[in-house]
């Protein structure tokens, strides 16, 4: 590749990837050498860098599907839709960071910052990879900072154990995953999407059964980071070591790149793959994915039942709604891509919304049982009421965004070829039990009496996520048109 | 102005949540404010139907949903017909919140009560200017659900809660046939909006029996709000209700929303002559079956919801045989007088405190304006000549001849004999003879009471001159012209015809007057006889109701109970258990050591590649 090449490509399409690594980088130099007084202007810089990131972004809306550096970057409509979410719960997270109250350590402040930042590039190069290498490159960055994130409160026993257990899994499923893509390579003789399709939609003839091992061990080394069964069990330890907003992250942005990840590689290379003779290999594997999804909506909201930490409740129903996501995967409609979409941003809405009401809560009452929901509608009816909209859409209740993303789910498994019954069943089945721990929520906040002391008020600065992720969560909920039109 | 004609069901909508919201910020004042709000509502509805007459037509549609090709729609449709029923339900409602001022006086939920007439109204006007059946439907629902609330105001007594329930279930029942006749004409036509209806039919979409059956089904629905025989049982209970609430609702608007549905879908019926016959039988059968238990009912305000039911089975008689104009002529006319003898009725019960006319007697010495117009309305309803009743019965019954129903013109003149002899009859016990009451007893009537019954006094009289064979027949001539479907339909009156309408009447009059003026029979020695007392007992229909369908339906409710308790409370337990057992032994597998977590994984994957190995023969 000569320096002629290397400058004809469209550079401008990396605006948002360059902004978010050039404020990272800025963040990082201000806080190991500026003055305290800056510090506290930081996170507003983390809050502009992500805006402008998204306003380079958005105008690229409609732009045709382009590639650089020999396809291992794309930039298609799919790495388009969702870069976005991932900005916007990210600007979302970041909000939340800055509306904390309680003082912590000055020092964790900017490292909390960059290394957000960072995952978020590790995840958008997720988004926009062509190439096995630069897919797996941008999952590490994503994932070693995450890493750092839940390990940063380092006195607390429980956030450093917390980080141990992700390490030790995450790095188990790293090499999972890279083991699975060996395999690929092997039969493929190459690292990039493209040619990787093209050499398999030939006859694979004596390679199927490697092509099979390849996409198993793939797809469980990926099932760590949407933590879906049977990698899922790390979940609930780590929500519960990480702080809040970090908890927030891995459970929205983290997952939504696992989310994409998969769908670029499974799609993308097993869906063109022809199995004998006739059906593509990911046809031949849905019931695999199918089993998978089954468990995992099983398990995440079964154990939920019995959380009494909100942080480990919420990190089961993640797991719960992760097994929602799988249908449209397995479904394989023409919209199950805009399903999957639509879900994440809804899950990033009403998600990012109960964590930021867990976190207020967490600060003013120094605890994260779930009693620090009782009475909450006599100390302060505005917060209760947010916290409802946000579990009736987790439930699924018709006027929110998580009843059009699931009844969206629902439709296309049971419009499917063929039909996933059995799928949509259980979710419907599986929405009912997780109406028991979700409205127990409710019921804590308006049937029971206040227990803990302390007062509980909203700051001016922890009213703007809420509004956005309430805006956001009725928003898609009442006029769900105004997004997919969007994403046609 | 017709682009504001939202407006008229709107400003009533406002009123509703305005008083709803403020009601104990303006307590006295809320009253006022509905009247005031009721009376812009009138204007504007006269405007509109000034302008009405010049357009002929007006449709304003906003896209609602959209599913597939199929589009439902939201809107206002202007046409004669509905234009005639909105002026007259925009002014009867003004009326009837003007008088309600000092009806309700002193009553603690005064501002919901108007709140609940307001949004009554609103229902009502949006009924009228309905373009398709959908948004029909929704408004007729509304106006059930106005009904049951008011019918319902005094609900502590459990009489009135019993009847809000009533007149909600009986209706209900309709509303099924109709929901159905609905659905099945939307399979048929792929819309809901009456042009496209009318369309259908014209171009012989649906096959005959088909239609015939939708119309049928829609027919039901018109006889539960219509209180037409065999549904008929709740209007008469529904007089537990406030009495201005009878006068407006289930004497001028709401019961004639029933008739008011057989004429927007008109095309449909005449498509189907069995249909037709069907709702000429209904009417002509109610008509005489309520005219005669209102002869011997001794509830003022029962005698006058028979009266209602028996005058709504004319209007239905008169559908059904082609007499379209006659039945909304009447319709126009029977709302004035109607209105007018339940405030009228009103006003005694206000002053003296009972609906018992065994009780009363003599009040025309001290309720000299209410005895006036009721003998109005009296005459009115009875046909007396030259009062509004004689033309519309009139066109009635030359509607009936003409189509050569003899049968049914006899019931039809037996029935309006009846109606003079019963009306008559409560003229007669209230206002003449001795009294019963002492004096003290009988409290003024107030002026905002007073108005309403000269304005619907005056209209009682006069109303039936918009359609005379003398004079021109302007309300006819109107809804033919935005009825093309009529043409060719006109049943022109007869002099023989007026002067057997005139002998009825009077003769009613007269027997009444021997009766129960002069004493000149026996009544004592009716009483016991069987007719009587089958009569006084309305035919026994509720207790029939009672021992059937009610009966019958707790006894497959109690079944089912023990279905629920021995079956399905097992079967519930056991889910239930099932699912915290796995709850349980799901968080006992988080164990928390990162060891247990990667064997789960590792453990997981050997599965999986296992099964496929083998599964693949590999």
């Amino acid at each position: 590749m000569d320096i002629q090449t290397l400058l004809s490509f469209e550079w401008g399409m990396m605006a948002p990837e360059f902004t978010i690594l050039i404020v990272g980088i800025l963040l990082s130099l201000l806080d190991l050498f500026g003055k305290d007084t800056w510090k506290k202007s930081l996170p507003w810089l983390a809050v502009g860098g992500v805006g402008v990131a998204i306003i380079f972004l958005l105008f690229q809306y409609g732009h045709g599907d382009i590639s650089i550096l020999g396809n291992t970057y794309v930039f298609d409509s799919f790495a388009f839709y969702f870069k976005l979410i991932l900005l916007i719960a990210t600007l979302l997270i970041l909000l939340m960071v800055i509306s904390r109250t309680v003082q912590q350590e000055v020092r964790d402040r900017g490292e909390y910052l960059y290394l957000l930042l960072a995952a978020l590039l590790g995840g958008m190069m997720v988004a926009s990879g062509g190439d096995l290498i630069s897919l797996f490159v941008g999952l590490e960055l994503l994932s070693l900072s995450s890493y750092i994130m839940v390990g940063l409160r380092k006195r607390d026993v429980r956030s450093s154990e917390g980080a141990m257990k992700y390490l030790i899994n995450g790095s188990i499923a790293t090499a999972f995953t890279l083991f699975g893509m060996s395999y690929v390579f092997g039969l493929t003789g190459s690292t990039k999407l493209v040619d990787i399709a093209r050499e398999m939609s030939g006859s694979l003839g004596s390679g199927e059964p490697v092509a099979i091992i390849g996409f198993i061990i793939m797809f469980v080394g990926l099932a760590f980071k949407i933590s879906t069964v049977p990698f899922h069990m790390w979940t609930p330890d780590v929500y519960e070591g990480a702080v809040t907003p970090v908890s927030a992250f891995l459970s929205v942005v983290s997952k939504s790149a696992g989310f994409i990840i998969i769908v670029r590689i499974f799609w993308g290379i097993f869906g063109n793959a022809t199995f004998g003779g006739s059906d593509t290999l990911f046809a031949t594997m849905i019931d695999f994915i199918a089993v998978l999804a089954f468990l995992t909506m099983f398990i995440g909201n079964l154990v939920a039942l019995r959380q009494r930490n909100m942080k480990r409740l919420l990190a089961y129903s993640s797991i719960g709604h992760a097994g929602y996501i799988l249908i449209p995967l397995v479904s394989l409609t023409p919209v199950s891509l805009e399903n999957i979409w639509f879900y994440l941003l809804a899950y990033a809405f009403m998600t990012i919304g109960a964590f930021m009401v867990i976190y207020i809560l967490e600060q003013q009452k120094q605890s994260e049982d779930i009693s620090i929901f009782t009475g909450l509608y006599r100390e302060s009816p505005a917060l209760a009421i947010i916290m409802t909209i946000f579990l009736a859409s987790l439930a699924g209740i018709p006027g929110t965004a998580g009843f059009i993303g699931k009844f969206n789910i629902f439709v296309g498994a049971v419009a499917a070829d063929p039909a996933q019954y059995i799928l949509a069943g259980t979710m419907a089945v599986m929405t009912v039990v997780s109406y028991i721990y979700y409205f127990n929520i409710m019921v804590q906040m308006y049937i029971r009496k206040p227990q803990l002391e302390g007062t509980t008020k909203i700051a001016r600065l922890q009213s703007v996520p809420l509004i956005l992720c309430v805006a956001g969560t009725i928003g898609l909920g009442v006029f769900p048109f105004i997004a997919l039109n969007f994403f046609h | 102005m017709i682009e504001f004609a939202w407006l008229i069901p709107a400003l009533p909508l406002l009123t509703f949540l305005l008083l709803i919201v403020l009601r104990e910020k303006l307590k006295k004042a809320s009253g006022y404010v509905a009247v005031l709000i009721s009376g812009i509502t009138f204007i504007v509805a006269t405007l509109v139907f000034l302008q009405l007459i010049d357009v002929g037509n007006f449709l304003m549609e906003w896209s609602w949903l959209t599913i597939g090709s199929i589009d439902i729609s939201f809107g206002i449709l202007l046409n004669p017909l509905n234009g005639l029923m909105l002026l007259l339900v925009a002014f009867i409602s003004f009326l009837i919140h003007m008088y309600s001022l000092g009806y309700m006086d002193g009553d603690q939920r005064f501002s919901t009560f108007f709140a609940y007439l307001s949004l009554f109204t609103s229902a009502m006007l949006g009924l009228v200017m309905s373009p398709n059946l959908l948004q029909f439907y929704m408004f007729w629902e509304l106006v059930g659900l106005g009904s049951f609330l008011l019918i319902g105001f005094y609900f502590y007594k459990n009489s009135a809660k019993q009847a809000a329930k009533k007149a909600f279930i009986m209706t209900r029942i309709g509303d099924v046939g109709l929901l159905i006749g609905l659905i099945l004409l939307f399979w048929q036509t792929n819309s809901l909006r009456f042009v496209d209806i009318y369309q259908a039919v014209t171009n012989g979409d649906m096959s005959g029996g088909m239609i015939t059956l939708i119309a049928i089904l829609i027919f039901i629905g018109a006889i539960g709000k219509s209180g037409q025989f065999p549904l008929h049982t709740w209007l008469p209970d529904a007089m537990e209700g406030p009495t201005p609430v009878s006068a407006l609702i289930h004497a001028a608007t709401m019961v004639a929303a029933g008739v008011y549905l057989v004429a927007v879908m008109y095309p449909l019926y005449m498509a189907s002559s069995l249909a037709m016959m069907i709702v000429a039988i209904v009417g002509a059968f109610t008509a005489i079956y309520a005219a005669t238990i209102g002869l011997v009912q001794n509830d003022l305000k029962q005698v006058l919801a028979y009266s209602t039911i028996s005058q709504l089975g004319f209007m239905m008689l008169a559908m059904g045989v082609l007499g379209y104009t006659a039945g909304i002529f009447h319709l126009f006319t029977h709302a004035f007088f109607k209105a007018l003898l339940f405030l009228a009725a009103g006003s005694v019960i206000h002053a003296v405190h009972t609906q018992n006319i065994k009780e009363m007697g003599g009040l025309n010495q001290k309720l000299k304006l209410t005895s006036a117009v009721f003998l109005i309305g009296a005459l009115a309803i009875s046909g007396f000549p030259l009062f509004s009743g004689f033309f519309s019965k009139e066109e009635i019954l030359a509607s009936v001849w003409a189509e050569g129903q003899y049968g049914l013109f006899i019931i039809a003149i037996v029935a309006a004999f009846l109606t003079s002899v019963y009306m008559f009859r409560l003229y007669f016990l209230v206002f003449h003879g001795e009294s019963k009451l002492t004096l003290d007893k009988v409290k003024p009537v107030p002026m905002t009471m007073k108005i309403p019954m000269m304005v619907l006094a005056l209209f009682a009289i006069f109303s039936g001159f918009f359609n005379t064979s003398w004079f021109g027949t302007y309300i006819a001539d109107f809804l033919e012209e935005g009825a093309t479907y009529l043409e060719g339909i006109h049943h022109g009156s007869s002099i023989w015809l007026m002067l057997l309408a005139t002998v009825v009447s009077l003769g009613g009059i007269a027997l009444a007057y021997l009766i129960y003026v002069k004493n000149a029979l026996n009544q004592e020695n009716w009483k016991t006889s069987g007719t009587y007392q089958m009569l006084l007992n309305k035919y026994y229909m509720d207790e029939f109701y009672d021992n059937t369908f009610v009966k019958g339906s707790r006894g497959i409710g109690l079944g089912f109970q023990y279905v629920e308790k021995y079956f399905v409370r097992l079967i519930i337990l056991f889910i239930g258990d099932l699912v915290t057992t796995f709850s349980r032994t799901g968080s006992k597998s988080q164990t928390g050591q990162a060891q247990t977590y990667t064997a789960v994984a590792f453990l997981g994957l050997v599965l999986f590649a296992a099964v496929y190995m083998l599964k693949g023969g590999y």
